[in-house]
């Protein structure tokens, strides 16, 4: 049953992407470079990438805090980060069992290219890597409960500006001028745009070493400063209820 | 060597006052101004490996969070403590190994999963050897009945169940020390029973050093040499029971059952305190009477059907701490 409602929505939205594109390339054909078959590719993947990326194991974190029950993760000789991700990467492969069926009634749907194996390989590195700068964004994020409790807002707000600025919704190269170069130099970048612009063909593979290694440079800062903020939020954890 | 030590142990609870509206909300964002509260306030005790001591208090008087310092959750604000030669908050992961925890309030057992398979996911946690695993899991099946209910999930289990769960959950390492913070809240008399009976064994053939936490003084009565009493906290009095009960047991009741009705009855040395038809209850001073002399006195008076002596009750001893604070009472009982 969960099954056919998750294909079911899946194909609507990758239906709704394509007519979207569609209507907007009339009215303006092919900006930058990418033609309407590469864009309907990009979203209907960026699509299929937000089902994984989506699923965030880290937002335990914000409930056991709030309920007081990681004091009994915390009194397990474990460790704590890794156990969420354990949990998240758990979570994204009972996930990907319900997007398999979806993904081949997609691919029915819509017409998708499908890359040479070289691109597909360095795709699917890329994605990894920006699976990884996600959860620690979501872990940096859900630990703010370990100050005030109180996270929505910031959530909800990093969110409005990730989807906009990840290139889930909107290529980055869409985005104009100065700004336009902005963008890529964002962590956001890392997580959507490289995976799905090297899936796309617009990062070339002469660039792909260049555009990894600003990804793992995003993914050490963010797991240094989780580490970080993860030795803090420890020594200052206060559990609630007693 | 002590295996449990703490010395001038303190934890005060920093937390934002919290102003009231939506604009108040905000303001407390950003707020400096901070609320303190003192849960615990120099600790210092020391416990020998292989004691099993009652940690008692009222309401509020700093025993969680207390034992939550042992665990190493939480980092006291000053003073030092050390489980097993290992200062708990700095080696967490290395102190989980040492110990075992049982809060009666709230289940270490994964909600979602069969009881069994959360001792599966402990072995594999704790690294427990199969043979070690097996021995245990089919003692404490044993003894904690769980037979009925080890393929349940535990949000279907009773709350004896559950507790009897979280027992056997805390356990399975073959922990050196365990906490056990109110484990009988909320049992019927039979399950209290039997989970004290359990404790009681698991300390005397495993040595297992026990901190236990409750409420419900038979607890102690049952379980406990050694009392610790601590009080907005601070420690108010850390010794025997047996010391307690004479500091404050100096006097005994004497029930006496008589064969007719006897009209006021009376016995030399004791006052009646209360009587109706064949009972009557007499109060005298301990250390001015002597009990088996007094029984005698009252047989040889008149025709006796029964006779109880009743022993100092904690619990009455620990309500008036309680309220009144605790003083030594040696000097009053010589004199
Ligand atoms: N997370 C917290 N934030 C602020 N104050 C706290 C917190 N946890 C406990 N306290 C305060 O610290 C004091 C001691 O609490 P604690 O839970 O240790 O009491 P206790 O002896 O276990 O009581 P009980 O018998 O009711 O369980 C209380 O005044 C409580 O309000
Ligand atoms: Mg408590």
């Amino acid at each position: 049953m969960e099954v056919l409602t998750e294909v079911g929505s899946l194909v609507l939205r990758v239906y709704l992407l394509r007519a979207l594109w569609t209507a907007l390339y009339a009215q303006n054909a092919a900006p930058m470079n990418l033609p309407l078959h590469s864009m309907i590719t990009y979203a209907t993947v960026a699509l299929l990438m937000s089902l994984i990326l989506e699923v965030d194991g880290t937002r335990l974190i914000r409930e056991k805090i709030r309920e007081g029950t990681i004091a009994t993760d915390l009194m397990k000789p474990i460790s704590v980060p890794l156990y969420f991700f354990s949990d998240g990467v758990g979570q994204t492969l009972l996930h990907a069992v319900l997007v398999v069926p979806s993904l081949a009634f997609a691919l029915l749907m819509v017409h998708v290219d499908v890359p040479p194996p070289a691109t597909l390989a360095a795709f699917a590195f890329s994605f990894l890597l920006g699976y990884c700068v996600n959860f620690f964004l979501n872990f940096l994020m859900n630990s703010i409960a370990f100050w005030t409790l109180e996270t929505f807002a910031v959530q909800l707000i990093v969110r409005w500006v990730s989807d906009l600025l990840s290139g889930q919704i909107i290529p980055l190269t869409f985005f104009p001028g100065i700004f336009g170069r902005l963008v890529f130099g964002l962590p956001f970048a890392a997580i959507y745009s490289t995976p799905l612009l090297i899936y796309v063909g617009v990062i070339p593979a002469s660039q792909w070493m260049t555009y990894f290694a600003v990804q793992i440079l995003w993914l050490a800062l963010f797991g240094a400063l989780s580490t970080f903020v993860w030795r803090a939020a420890s020594r200052r954890v206060v559990i609630q209820g007693g | 060597m002590p295996i449990i030590q703490t010395r001038d142990l303190r934890k005060v609870f920093r937390s934002v006052r919290r102003r009231p509206g939506a604009l108040g909300a905000l303001r407390t964002l950003f707020s400096r101004d901070y609320e303190e509260r003192v849960a615990v306030d120099g600790v210092t005790m020391s416990l020998e490996a292989g004691e099993l001591v009652g940690y008692i208090g009222p309401n509020g008087a700093g025993k969680s969070t207390t034992i939550k310092m042992l665990t190493g959750i939480l980092v006291p604000t000053s003073g030092s403590v050390d489980v097993a030669g290992i200062v708990p908050y700095e080696h967490r992961k290395d102190n989980a190994r040492n110990i075992g925890v049982v809060f009666g309030q709230r289940s270490q057992l994964y909600w979602d999963l069969p009881l069994v398979e959360s001792f599966e996911l402990l072995r594999a946690i704790y690294g427990i050897p199969q043979s070690t695993y097996k021995r245990n899991l089919a003692e404490f099946v044993s003894l904690l009945q769980m037979d009925d209910f080890l393929r349940t999930p535990v949000r279907q289990l009773s709350l004896g169940q559950r507790m009897r769960g979280d027992f056997a959950a805390a356990l399975l390492h073959d922990p050196k020390i365990v906490y056990l913070d109110e484990p009988t809240i909320g049992l019927d008399v039979v399950a209290k029973e039997a989970i004290r009976e359990f404790i009681a064994r698991i300390n005397a053939e495993r040595g297992t050093t026990i901190i236990l936490t409750t409420h419900d003084l038979a607890d102690v009565e049952r379980l406990c040499r050694r009392i610790v009493l601590i009080d907005r906290g601070t420690i108010i009095y850390d010794g025997d029971v047996e010391r307690i009960k004479n500091e404050y047991g100096r006097f005994r009741h004497l029930v006496l059952r008589f064969e007719e009705p006897v009209e006021r009855p009376q016995l030399p040395g004791a006052e009646l305190e209360e009587s109706a038809g064949v009972r009557a209850r007499f109060r005298f001073d301990r250390n001015r009477e002597r009990a088996d002399l007094l029984i005698r006195e009252a047989s040889e008076r008149y025709k006796l059907e029964d006779v109880t002596l009743e022993e100092p009750d904690l619990e009455a001893i620990i309500r008036r701490i309680y309220v009144e604070g605790y003083e030594s009472r040696t000097e009053e009982t010589v004199s």
